[in-house]
């Protein structure tokens, strides 16, 4: 390259980085191809990671990704990437990418303990509808059940909704979000009657402080992280706070770092809570206008198996949803036992932190933002950490205006759309219904035009019941869609892969790698990713935002759409229907489940000529109608005239993502106050009016202790999480080579006191022991993780490090997500421990 | 050398006190560049380097910095370097 290309380079790169700080250079310098750029056909999607739902320009030629850039007209990230965002168009084409269905087999035929081999699409799925009738006409639909995601586009989780609640009758139908913000969902319907956060990200430009409560934002939400530091740097009073259990880089960069002990975030919440209660803080008008009080069942036990101690222990391990009305007295009562020295000596974090940090809630001219995600969900008392915030913000009236926002960021790009806004949840229907709910059934089956009485009321088994279940025999015929369970779920070992393998179940896994969930299961569909179908992901902040299929998946590889669709071409409804529901509706009888559910007039109702001519799709192609369309238009129905409301499909592909409720064309940023959400009755000033009296919950609860602490011989504690370069379990990041070389193997973050203790040197091998399993790993004393004595931090990204075989599945008894941010282990070096546990 | 040329560029936001430690600490990086942003804190820096893994082994270096709030991607660009040799 000579000088002067490499100049002109330079100064495009430049300006384009100009441009996205803000800095006035032209913006046109972005972007502008050059060389072979120029073929390129680029197209919006957003980005297929976490639930921070940036925006991103895409590049094809000759039918592959070959570029992506962020995209300048996506408000979320204006231009932005973070490192893994950067190198998207590389997460399709790892060297071991499925493209054929594998199916355990011996003699040519299908068995447990056969090999795979490869079969072809009719081949598997005779199989699987073999063994899903033989199970359900043996046990019947509670045997049947399905993990999905909050990686599953919006119509994938719609279809699957169908298909399990309305086809096989079952609510056996769980997204692995229920690992990941299930604990910030239910608190959400508890206190506010409706789902997903009243502010958006235009709270960044307005907030004057943001408290981070077990979010390390910097690496795990690195672009809004950057909006964060945005606004710290152009407005010099704002200040930055951070809580966690462990220093990282997020700690390094806030201005306030509290270090405390796990589980006391309660204690600290509740003592903020006290202090704005003494010190005059409490906004009365709005809290005797808008808030009821309420105070929780306590001593709520673990969400362990019912058989364990610590359940039959705990006194309301079976009813630990229940909350009592209460007044504000009884409210500031409990809280008045939550002073600065008991919380201090809870959390071991200094009185006068502590104190700073409530006067930033107390005081009314400072608007607060407070952001959490799984140090805060993933918690053994989830649910109350995240009233507690909320609490907090009710209490000073410091909500749903610009700048005022508690804030639960999630995990996943379409954690929000599909698990929460579709409802693949064991407990939900779309739009925030409910299962147990006969009158949401009722609008379900009319909207979905299917006979009364047709849907089931149980609530069916959420994730970690699911693995019990499998272990236990129970759910025998199983179907596991873009997730890699066996790796994430808590406790593996013991309570997740022994359900895989039993040999009354058969289970299926659609992925577009081989995972080690693949690898444990009997049918293995290779599935199509993000642009290789069209998309819909709704984000933290209740933006909606859609992407064409941009490229054809490898060889066989199928979306999931298209995988449950077609599964339900081979079930009539005389094979899963009861003869009561058939007999009351004879219309109904000898049709597939695919004339039911899909061809129903609604799905089935706009034709191909409404589709893109500039864009592929696959399905529409193969099923006759515009397939994406249908779905979302009748899924678009239940939430339409009562706060859920979405813009018409057409125009998700035009925009950059709207924020529902979208009423006469017009997102809404902040709801439940007026002037700014067109559902807030005028002169009413605000309305929380998903609860039928408009008003907010505020429910108080205790301090109560972990499910397991470390004692004489499991003497430390275990934090499990993330790290920058790599997405969850790794499936995707481990496979674009500059992701994997810049952190190709987990490891054990310890204290060099901890370590020297052990007579442990950096990057020697041990074992981390806990009562379920252990791993290996070796030690890091160093580097971006800085864990205080007593603590160890261990990523779970790496597949031959499965740390979760260590982990406790101890989950919130109310949302039932599991805590993986705590449990005892010791750690000890290899080669003593081999040799008989002499040191 | 294995024959690539990878221009990429950067936004660093940067702590204002910090900033003229932070422009020495980039300065020293191989093959990266600033191009103003020092009075907003928000340097514009580019990279110049032969690999796309230099490219993210950079990133993190400069991201270590002291008073880095945050460094991230914008642009990236490669062609052969022989092409025009």
């Amino acid at each position: 390259m000579d000088v002067t290309r490499r100049t002109i380079l330079k100064t495009q790169a430049a300006a384009a980085a100009a441009t996205a700080a803000g800095i006035s250079i032209p913006a046109e310098a972005q972007n502008i191809p050059t060389g072979e750029d120029i073929q390129l056909q680029w197209s919006k999607a957003p980005c297929r990671f976490c639930g921070t739902g940036c925006g991103v320009m895409v590049g094809v030629k000759d039918g592959r990704v070959v570029a992506t850039h962020g995209d300048m007209q996506a408000e979320v990230n204006r231009g932005l990437n973070c490192v893994k965002g950067y190198f998207l168009s590389k997460i399709m084409y790892g060297a071991d990418r499925l493209t054929q269905p594998l199916m355990r087999m011996k003699n040519g035929q299908y068995a447990k303990d056969g090999e795979f081999q490869p079969v072809s699409w009719d081949r598997a799925f005779d199989e699987m509808a073999a063994q899903w009738k033989r199970v359900l006409k043996e046990k019947g639909p509670e045997s049947v059940g399905m993990f999905g995601s909050g990686q599953w586009t919006m119509w994938e989780g719609y279809a699957a909704s169908k298909l399990m609640r309305a086809g096989f009758r079952s609510n056996n139908l769980d997204p692995n979000a229920r690992h990941c913000m299930a604990s910030a969902a239910v608190t959400f319907i508890r206190t506010f009657g409706m789902d997903e956060p009243m502010g958006c990200y235009d709270d960044f430009e307005h907030a004057d402080a943001f408290v981070l409560w077990g979010s390390n934002m910097a690496e795990m939400h690195p672009i809004l992280w950057t909006r964060v530091t945005d606004r710290r740097l152009s407005h010099p009073h704002v200040k930055i706070a951070t809580l966690s259990t462990y220093e990282h880089r997020t700690t390094d960069l806030s201005d306030m770092s509290l270090i405390f002990k796990p589980n006391s975030d309660l204690a600290i919440l509740n003592y903020i809570a006290n202090y704005i209660i003494q010190n005059g803080a409490v906004n009365r008008e709005f809290v005797e206008k808008h808030c009821n009080f309420r105070l929780a069942n306590t001593d709520i036990g673990y969400g362990l198996r019912p058989d364990n101690v610590l359940e039959q222990r705990a006194q309301h391990a079976n009813d630990a949803q229940v909350s009592h009305p209460a007044s504000f007295e009884d409210y500031a009562k409990l809280m008045s036992q939550y002073t600065v020295e008991k919380a201090s000596e809870i959390s071991g974090v200094p009185k006068e932190r502590l104190e700073a940090l409530a006067r930033i809630y107390a005081d009314p001219q400072t608007k607060v933002m407070s952001l959490w995600t799984m140090g805060f969900n993933q918690h053994v008392r989830g649910v109350w950490a995240n009233h507690m915030v909320y609490n907090l913000h009710l209490l000073t009236g410091k909500i749903s205006e610009p700048g005022n926002s508690p804030f639960s960021l999630t995990g996943q790009p379409s954690a929000c759309g599909t698990a929460r806004e579709v409802g693949t949840f064991a407990h939900r229907l779309p739009a925030d219904m409910q299962v147990a709910n006969p009158e949401h059934r009722k609008h379900a089956e009319e909207i979905w035009k299917l006979p009364h009485g047709l849907l089931p009321g149980k609530v069916g088994y959420h994730a970690v019941q699911q693995d019990r279940m499998l272990k236990d025999g129970k759910l025998n015929a199983y179907w596991i869609m873009v997730n890699n369970n066996l790796q994430t779920a808590p406790n593996t070992n013991n309570e997740t892969y022994p359900g895989y393998r039993n040999p009354a179940n058969f289970v299926v896994v659609s992925d577009a790698y081989p995972t080690v969930t693949a690898m444990a299961a009997d049918l293995i569909l290779p599935a199509a990713m993000w642009v290789e179908k069209e998309g819909a992901y709704g984000n933290a902040e209740r933006r909606t935002h859609f992407w064409h299929q941009l490229v054809n998946a490898p060889g066989e590889a199928r979306s999931d759409l298209w995988q449950l669709m077609e599964f339900s071409k081979r079930f009539s409804t005389d094979e899963v229907w009861t003869k009561e529901i058939l007999d009351a509706h004879p219309e109904y009888r000898g049709k597939s489940l695919f004339d039911v559910l899909f061809r129903n007039g609604n799905v089935d109702k706009f034709p191909l000529s409404e589709m893109d001519p500039t864009y592929e799709n696959r399905e529409s192609k193969e099923f006759g109608f515009y397939v994406q369309k249908g779905l979302f238009e009748e899924f678009a129905q239940f939430g339409a005239g009562h706060g859920h409301d979405y813009a018409p499909f057409d125009t998700y592909h035009q925009v950059r993502g709207m924020r529902w409720p979208v009423v006469n064309g017009q997102e809404t940023r902040w709801r439940y106050r007026e002037g700014y959400d067109p559902y807030v009755e005028k002169g009413s000033g605000v309305q929380f009016y998903g609860n039928p009296d408009k008003k907010a919950n505020l429910i108080g609860a205790p301090y109560e202790p972990p499910a397991e602490s470390p004692d004489a011989e499991y003497d430390m504690w275990l934090v499990t999480g993330r790290v920058l370069e790599h997405w969850h379990s790794g499936s995707m990041t481990l496979r674009v080579p500059e992701l994997y070389k810049a952190f190709s193997g987990a490891v054990v973050f310890m204290h060099p006191d901890d370590a020297a203790k052990r007579g442990l040197r950096r990057g020697q091998e041990v074992k981390v022991v806990s009562r379920r399993g252990e791993i290996r790993s070796r030690i890091e004393t160093r580097g971006r993780n800085r864990v205080p004595p007593g603590l160890i931090f261990v990523p779970f990204f790496d597949a031959s490090q499965l740390i979760n075989k260590v982990t406790l599945d101890a989950t919130d008894p109310i949302s039932k997500q599991t805590d993986f941010k705590k449990c005892a282990v010791k750690v000890v070096a290899v080669a003593s421990a081999d040799a008989g546990g002499q040191q | 050398m294995n024959g690539e040329c990878h221009i990429s560029s950067l936004v660093v936001h940067s702590r204002p006190d910090q900033v003229q430690s932070i422009l020495e600490g980039i300065r020293s990086v191989q093959g990266a560049e600033v191009h103003g942003g020092a009075d907003t804190g928000k340097l514009i820096v580019t990279l110049e380097t032969d690999t796309e893994s230099q490219v993210v082994e950079r990133i993190n270096a400069i991201q270590l910095l002291d008073g880095v709030l945050a460094a991230t991607l914008v642009f990236h660009h490669f062609e052969p370097a022989q092409e025009r040799e």
